[in-house]
């Protein structure tokens, strides 16, 4: 199952009911359903916030893999960015030492099972397998 | 849906999802907070990174003061976010039973 979203927050409901439809016709541990949310969330969040120079749509794939999904975020014509590159968050810091921000790459190393990136022709592919 | 507001006994109810486009709704909302209180997230489905930030900023601003926010009725899900975000460290959390 693939669409294309629009760079706008306003469509991560819209990225909600999508998802909705892949789990229904796909029997699909609800488990990893999370999983699947806030990693999409949280790169094609990263991907609007960052890649400002593009008014292509973000495209999203899903499929059944093994006892989970695999999901591709993919994002045209901007310049590389590796999600596996970021900086890792002392998340044992002290709450004074505690900055908003940050998070939301890290959760996605933390929850995936596997991730890959795909940079060419200034297309970005982000893969993720998200199971049990 | 995602939907904030004061309930029984100036506790604070949190319903539904929590995500960036959500995110400067609760923190309009719990700005407003200038003492310590208690957040229901017993209905809450979804948080995300940027609800974090705003659970992050609003403890922070509050305990500067010695104040400070309660989390209570926390899901299993959310409760592995907060874990994994480190948050289990500087909130006090209680899970849902």
């Amino acid at each position: 199952m693939r669409q294309k979203f629009g760079r706008s927050l306003d469509n991560l409901q819209t990225i909600v009911s999508f998802t909705d439809q892949f789990f229904a016709q796909n029997d699909i541990d609800d488990s990893v359903r999370y999983i699947v949310d806030l990693c999409v969330e949280e790169l094609f969040v990263n991907m609007v916030t960052y890649d400002t120079e593009t008014d292509a749509d973000i495209l999203i794939e899903m499929k059944p893999h093994a006892h989970g999904v695999e999901v591709t975020l993919t994002d045209f014509d901007v310049v590389r960015f590796d999600p596996r590159d970021v900086k890792p968050v002392d998340v044992d810091a002290p709450l004074e030492q505690r900055t908003p921000g940050g998070l939301g790459l890290y959760l996605v190393s933390k929850m995936v099972s596997s991730i890959h990136y795909e940079y060419r022709n200034r297309t970005s592919k982000i893969t993720f397998i998200a199971d049990r | 849906m995602f939907q904030i507001g004061f309930g029984d006994a100036g506790t604070i109810i949190v319903a539904g999802r929590l995500d960036a486009a959500q995110a400067p709704k609760a923190q309009e909302f719990l700005d407003a907070i200038t003492d310590e209180c208690i957040l229901d997230l017993g209905q809450l489905e979804y948080i995300s990174s940027a609800g974090l930030g705003v659970l992050l900023r609003t403890h922070k601003r509050l305990m500067s003061d010695e104040r400070g926010l309660k989390l209570i009725n926390v899901n299993r899900h959310i409760n592995d976010i907060f874990m994994y975000s480190g948050f289990d460290k500087l909130f006090e959390i209680e899970a849902a039973v």
